[in-house]
């Protein structure tokens, strides 16, 4: 764990750029909790050195640039979390870690769990 | 300038709003290192936008322009070089003719060689002029009258001079303190002060007898 | 596909722990590492210690700059930082008139309203009235300085402490010290409850 948590501490996450993720007052902004599971699983993948950072850095600043431009055209607004999960769902693709078409049968099996289905539990 | 309305602040304002932003952030900063400029320089060329510009780009519309007309005083980038790219990516770079040399030392503060001029609680009267080049000193405190509420330690390059080139000539520097009534007039608040970083080229000592209420409370 | 975004961000966790790629506990600890990650946040744990700790707070306004740096912070725009007190009578705030002058290294980069014409001008001409509209409604008998950050010295707020914060940790009371607090546009917040 003790390896784990310095290679994450060495996660060069920008502080300012294309690729740099939102703050408030210095501190990491999340508009909701998926933002920050995302975010944690990124870097968790990138501490066990499933992927240099700059490799997903890449994919994060074009996916920017994509989601920027089409919001600049009339389209949906930009989120930044947005441009991040297609980065990170592109590049687990890319190494053979995780499809896309395993990840779309698993988002429907849990779209289609009743209501509720997780209170009390 | 008056009309300015209410400070309008935008709730988990990211630090860059556009990309672009944080790409001109980077390479002003690179220009810097390089010795594109320093950094009072690229104040001065900031200021030296004109006015409506100014007022209408943004902050980092400042920054971009400034840093264009930079690269271009410094014969770094050719006189349209930047508008044949904008109509054609692939038009080619025009070749530098020169590079710039990076800084000696980075910062501004020097040490200092002799005694700071004035002491903590003297009264002061800011230098009344208005030089066309880059100063720090603002047009509101021009002539007015203050005490100096804190003497920074050390000596700091004169922005005056180093932003044109001139060499370092490093001063002491002064928390000067001013009433809000000396600088805005009778009516302004009365329990108001404004406390100016000043280089001791831009004060004057004042009369003591002349002084009016700046002493109080001084620090 | 329209994607709903937590549905989608579970799905992608739970692949990737059913892989044996990730443990959900490993993703909590990161997300609170990076919680606490620095920014702005350094000057709220100043603060924190100034708050807690009487001889830091007038090591922290001797010398900033010193005290600040043992904490580990510092940099550029960061050479000489002085740091000013709020007191029940007497209220600090900072403007860079003619630019931008801001602590980096304490309150990392600049909010786009303090770069602004609007905040620049009016709040060393009428700052009473600015800080009200920004809803820091301060009696017309408490003084105000406004420190004009027009050369290298940097300026930091040290905010009062709030009432019924005794005993409290410095991580705890750090969380109650805003930037704004500490530009001085606002107070530090008060405990909820």
């Amino acid at each position: 764990m003790a390896s784990q948590g310095a290679r994450t501490a060495a996660a060069p996450l920008d502080l300012a750029g294309p690729a740099a993720p939102p703050r408030r007052n210095g501190e990491l902004v999340f508009e909701a909790p998926w933002e920050g599971r995302l975010f944690g699983l990124t870097l968790t993948l990138h501490g066990q050195g499933h992927f240099e950072w700059e490799e997903f850095r890449e994919r994060l600043i074009r996916a920017v640039a994509r989601r920027e431009r089409a919001a600049a055209a009339g389209g949906a607004p930009f989120r930044y979390y947005e441009a991040w999960r297609a980065a990170l769902e592109d590049l687990l693709a890319a190494k053979g870690l995780c499809g896309t078409a395993e990840l779309d049968t698993r988002e429907r099996q849990l779209a289609a769990r009743p209501p509720g289905h997780d209170h009390g539990s | 300038m008056e009309g300015f309305g209410p400070v309008e602040r935008e709730a988990a304002e990211p630090v860059f709003h556009a990309p672009w932003e944080g790409r001109v952030f980077g390479l002003a900063n690179l220009a810097l290192a390089l010795g594109v400029a320093n950094l009072d320089g690229f104040r001065h060329a900031i200021e030296r936008l004109p006015p409506l510009t100014y007022l209408s780009v943004g902050y980092y519309g400042r920054w971009l322009r400034a840093l264009e007309l930079l690269l271009r005083e410094r014969g770094l980038l050719a006189p349209g070089e930047l508008e044949a790219r904008l109509r054609d990516p692939r038009a080619p770079a025009a070749p530098l003719a020169s590079r710039p040399l990076p800084p000696a030392e980075l910062g501004a503060k020097r040490p200092r060689l002799r005694e700071p001029r004035f002491a903590a609680g003297e009264a002061v009267r800011a230098a009344n002029r208005h030089p066309h080049g880059h100063t720090r000193l603002p047009r509101y405190a021009r002539g007015r009258r203050g005490t100096i509420a804190l003497v920074h330690p050390e000596a700091w390059l004169l922005p005056d001079a180093h932003a044109h080139g001139d060499g370092e000539h490093p001063e002491p520097v002064y928390a000067v303190r001013f009433a809000a009534r000396e600088l805005w007039g009778e009516d302004a608040d009365p329990a108001a002060w404004v406390h100016l970083d000043c280089f001791e080229s831009y004060l004057e000592p004042l009369d003591a007898s002349r002084a009016t209420g700046g002493s109080h409370g001084a620090r | 596909m329209e994607h709903a975004d937590d549905l989608r961000t579970e799905a992608l966790e739970s692949l990737l722990v059913e892989k044996g790629l990730v443990a959900s506990e490993a993703v909590d600890a990161i997300l609170r590492h990076y919680e606490q990650e620095v920014g702005p946040l350094n000057g709220a744990r100043v603060v924190a210690r100034a708050w807690s700790d009487a001889a830091y707070r007038r090591r922290l306004l001797a010398d900033g700059t010193a005290a600040i740096a043992e904490l580990g912070y510092g940099g550029p725009q960061g050479e000489h930082i002085v740091v000013v007190e709020n007191a029940p009578r007497l209220h600090n705030v900072v403007v860079c008139t003619l630019c931008s002058c801001y602590p980096w290294p304490v309150l990392g980069l600049p909010p786009a309203w303090y770069k602004d014409p609007a905040y620049r001008s009016r709040i060393v001409r009428e700052p009473r009235q600015v800080l009200a509209e920004m809803g820091l409604a301060l009696p017309g008998d408490v003084e105000i300085r406004v420190w004009d950050s027009s050369a290298e010295i940097r300026y930091l707020v040290l905010p009062e402490r709030p009432a019924g914060t005794e005993g409290w940790s410095e991580e705890r009371l750090a969380g109650l010290v805003s930037r704004d607090a500490m530009i001085g546009v606002a107070r530090a917040a008060a405990p909820r409850g």
